[in-house]
């Protein structure tokens, strides 16, 4: 579980020693990472950079992005020649924010942001593209360690012609160098691409990912839209922030320890009561997770084919229903395939894929306690995107809950439910702790930000998915993975 | 919902006079006299003015900030101190600097439900006498020792034990106290600093508020339109404070800008445009309608509303005021446009400046307030029409009667119809209410 690349890159002297002697050791920024439950202005006295509105033409994102930042407590610094858009000015003056303008060709000398955003939906032919490096390279050396940077684009699929599909698409593979190279500074690069009329539901997912609680995610698109929402929904979309899980009942699998405990703390520092489910053997840990949070223990194992209909005949009766379920229960049994027993093979289905399908059932099913605007999570992997030696049966399971999320997505979307998946990278759990320590210390480091991330960070997204202000992001693959050079 | 059978209003309650010490510069004049001492100053003066049958005051509602820990419900021990009926009870409230305010708005609702029909409300406040804390943790170490149940019992390895606790000496001497706040460590001025610049106000705008804010109350003060609300106070060393000292009739916009920052070295806020710290009392007199006219009194005026509102001190400390007031407004079912006078408390001329672009802010109607209007842009003229707490000073628990008494009777003697009043306090607090014209 010790880093100990990071905790000698958290002494400065040796970190300067290492500099100084030139030694070929990659020293990780050390994280910063949210403390307590979500904040009213999580990026309080932030300044940050916004660029995209040089050229001419209106974009209908910008009402939300000055309301957004300014709200959220953060200066907007407005890059371009003459004009500051008169959003900035509104929003600016609503929440004490005024904006102020940045030229590129004069910055002021002790130019420090915290981070970026580049509204790059108005770019819509290849030259246009241009406007990237002209925003970024000047600025770049100016983003504090820990920064962040976010770009917003239209998805290509939806785009009016081939070259404008070329121009939008081209962020990502510019978002995914640019995360590689501030990577060591602790910064993260991730996209939102935005569907048309999908702007009202920007502020919740521009919010995370521009603040502590994204320590973990970098290099990663995700896509906006407003498909689990009717058109009354939308007018009147207006998410709380905070303590926004109030009321709500949430289910988290695999509660007992590392991801899941993580989990079940975070989802009840924002409100929510938290059924906390996992095996009999370890009641005693499941049990104190339970009391910590004021939560209630529910003692099933998941491959159990009783389990389905107990979990949901326990939230329908004792809960009331439940809002938010996190499918985090799962494991590992690794062999090659030739060496591989069928036990293992089968136990690594039974809990990784087919409890999380038959447990859905019974709680989507016609008198299934499953509440509309709920929220299901489940846990991938980053194996079940790139595969790894000796995870057949593994990554097929987690290859298989990518397939299956993005699909049960477009069932429940008429429901205001949303459905996704997070893919975990190298994250410091019991799990990883058991690998040979070579082979660990390649996983910790072949990512941007070279290291392993928390059990908190993958809670963090899984808490953020569970909000309401998440409720444009359905069918998405999320990885938290530092972004990991698997499978990228 | 069960309600308490006191629920309904009984009667009207009216103001009916005010008195306050001159409030003078911490650690000069007054240094001598404590919070309770100048409380008895400011009762006794109110007392005296209003020749008020002793026999007729039910209750002394105080308010203040820096409360002496020895004898905390001031209000009592200023009852007890002038030698009033053992029945006059007493209570004192602290809610930072609307303290007074406070005083009075729980007089006033005590006397409408019935539970009152004279009280005398309103605060001091010495910051000459605030107490020098002796650090927690020397209480801790010391305290089980003294008083713990091994009292007495102590052996020399325990005293080793509690002196080997107390080190470094530096940790164990009295603080000094400052007006900071607890939860986010700033200075109060450095939040009105960051204020200032959030809301863009220039230091010009600054000076200029400040050298308003010093010309008309020195013009209050020459002209005798403070006589009656201010009561000469004898300090123990037989020497008259007969007014207010902090008042400079004489200084300009390019006096006040000649003086550096205090709180950042780029910033602002300089000693001129900041309220400074102050030793005073004021009090006011309030009584049922009926009993005023039984007893002969006019009457000045009376409160249409109030209001108290929270918001993040981590964000804008003193913005309260910008929120309370449309409140205050919309529960008396007036508009802004309706008021013949604006009272503010001037905690730094900044923060006032910041509330005044706040209200007139379009923007910030629809994003805080629900309003598709700003709620207006506030007339210089009718802002406080004799100076304000830049100028004349500011004794925490003192400023809310202060300001009462002079806006009661700025409607009394003009004959105009409502005032609105605001106050920004420590830890994010706003305070608000709308005074009518009692005769109208």
């Amino acid at each position: 579980m010790n880093d100990i690349l990071l905790q000698l890159g958290k002494n400065p002297q040796a970190r300067r020693l290492v500099k100084t002697l030139g030694l070929p050791l990659p020293i990780p920024q050390a994280l910063a990472r949210a403390k307590g439950p979500m904040e009213a202005r999580p990026l309080h006295d932030y300044e940050i950079a916004v660029g995209g509105y040089a050229g001419p033409g209106e974009s209908a994102l910008i009402d939300v992005l000055a309301k957004t930042l300014t709200q959220a407590g953060a200066t907007p610094l407005v890059v371009g020649d003459a004009h500051i858009p008169p959003a900035f000015l509104a929003h600016g003056d609503a929440w004490g924010r005024p904006p102020r303008g940045l030229l590129l060709d004069a910055l002021p000398d002790k130019l420090r942001l915290d981070a970026m955003v580049f509204d790059a939906t108005q770019i819509t032919d290849t030259a246009g593209l241009r406007s990237l490096y002209e925003f970024f390279h000047p600025l770049v050396r100016s983003l504090r360690k820990c920064g962040r940077v976010v770009l917003l684009a239209r998805p290509p699929g939806s785009a009016r012609s081939p070259e404008v599909a070329g121009a939008q698409a081209a962020i990502e593979g510019f978002c995914r160098s640019l995360g590689k190279e501030l990577g060591k500074t602790g910064t993260t690069v991730n996209v939102l691409f935005v569907e048309e009329a999908a702007e009202a539901l920007i502020p919740g997912p521009l919010r995370f990912l521009l603040s502590k609680r994204s320590a973990f995610i970098s290099g990663q698109p995700l896509h906006v839209s407003a498909r689990a929402l009717d058109d009354e929904g939308l007018a009147a979309f207006e998410p709380a922030f905070v303590r926004s899980l109030e009321g709500k009942v949430a289910l988290v699998t695999g509660a007992a320890r590392g991801i899941g405990k993580a989990t079940a703390k975070l989802l009840a520092d924002e409100g929510a009561h938290v059924v906390c489910l996992d095996r009999p053997a370890d009641d005693e840990l499941l049990s104190a997770v339970a009391l910590e949070i004021g939560g209630t223990p529910l003692l099933a194992d998941v491959s159990d084919p009783e389990a389905p209909a107990l979990i949901a005949k326990t939230l329908r009766e004792d809960h009331g229903g439940v809002d938010i379920v996190v499918h985090n229960a799962g494991i590992t049994r690794d062999k090659t395939l030739a060496r591989m027993s069928p036990e293992h093979w089968d136990q690594v289905f039974s809990i990784n894929l087919q409890a999380i399908v038959r447990i859905n059932d019974a709680l989507i099913g016609d008198d299934g306690p499953l509440l509309d605007d709920g929220r299901v999570i489940v846990l991938s992997s980053i194996a079940g995107i790139a595969g790894n030696l000796g995870q057949t049966n593994y990554a097929a399971t987690k290859a298989g809950v990518i397939g299956y999320v993005r699909r049960l997505a477009d069932e429940l979307e008429g429901r205001g439910v949303t459905v996704n998946a997070i893919a975990p990278g190298f994250i410091e759990t019991r799990l990883t702790a058991a690998i040979p320590v070579m082979i660990r210390e390649v996983g910790r480091r072949l990512s941007s930000l070279g290291q392993g991330g928390m059990p908190r960070d993958i809670g963090d997204a899984i808490t953020f998915l569970a909000t309401p202000a998440s409720q444009g992001l359905t069918g998405n693959v999320l990885r938290v993975c530092g972004q990991s050079f698997v499978g990228s | 919902m069960p309600v308490s059978k006191q629920d309904q209003t009984k009667q009207r309650a009216v103001i009916v006079s005010g008195v306050r010490t001159p409030f003078v510069k911490a650690f000069a004049e007054f240094l001598p006299l404590d919070t309770i001492a100048l409380g008895d100053a400011a009762v006794s003066a109110l007392l005296k003015r209003t020749e008020l049958p002793r026999r007729e005051l039910d209750s002394i509602v105080w308010g203040g900030v820096i409360l002496p820990s020895a004898a905390p419900n001031v209000g009592r021990e200023i009852a007890l101190d002038l030698g009033l009926p053992p029945s006059v009870e007493a209570m004192t409230c602290t809610r930072a600097c609307a303290s007074g305010l406070q005083a009075i708005t729980l007089a006033v609702a005590a006397i409408e439900r019935g539970e009152a029909d004279v009280v005398i409300a309103g605060g001091s406040d010495s910051t000459s006498n605030a107490e020098l804390k002796v650090p927690q943790k020397l209480v801790r170490a010391l305290g089980p020792m003294m008083m713990g149940p091994n009292k007495g019992k102590a052996t020399p390895r325990d005293m080793l034990g509690v002196l080997s606790q107390l080190m470094p000496i530096t940790e164990i001497l009295p603080r000094i106290p400052k007006i900071a706040e607890r939860t986010t460590g700033e200075l109060m001025g450095e939040s009105a600093e960051k204020m200032a610049v959030r809301n863009e106000i220039s230091r010009q705008a600054q000076d200029e508020f400040a050298a308003r804010s010093h010309h008309r109350a020195a013009e209050a003060i020459a002209s005798g339109r403070f006589r009656d609300e201010v009561a000469p106070v004898e300090t123990p060393s037989g020497k008259w404070v007969h007014q207010d000292t902090i008042v400079r009739g004489d200084t300009s916009v390019e006096k006040l800008a000649k003086l550096r920052p205090v709180f950042n070295k780029n910033g602002s806020l300089t000693a001129g445009n900041s309220s400074p710290l102050t030793d005073g009392a004021s009090a006011v007199l309030i009584m049922s309608e009926e009993k005023a006219k039984a007893l002969g009194y006019t009457p000045l005026a009376r409160f249409a509303s109030w209001s108290y509102v929270g918001c993040d001190p981590a964000d804008q400390l003193l913005m309260g005021p910008a929120l309370a007031m449309p409140q205050a407004l919309a529960r008396a079912g007036y508009e802004l446009s309706d008021m013949d006078l604006v009272d503010m408390h001037e905690a730094f001329a900044a923060q006032v400046l910041s509330v005044l672009s706040m209200l007139a802010s379009d923007n910030f109607a629809k994003a805080r307030l629900g309003r598709d209007k700003a709620v207006g842009e506030v007339d210089p003229a009718i802002l406080n029409v004799h100076g304000g707490s830049v100028a004349l000073g500011h004794p925490f628990g003192a400023t809310g009667a202060r300001m009462v008494t002079t806006v009661a009777n700025e409607l009394h003697l003009t004959g105009k119809a409502f005032a609105l009043l605001g106050l920004c306090a420590a830890g994010g607090l706003g305070a608000a209410a709308v005074l009518e014209n009692a005769e109208l």
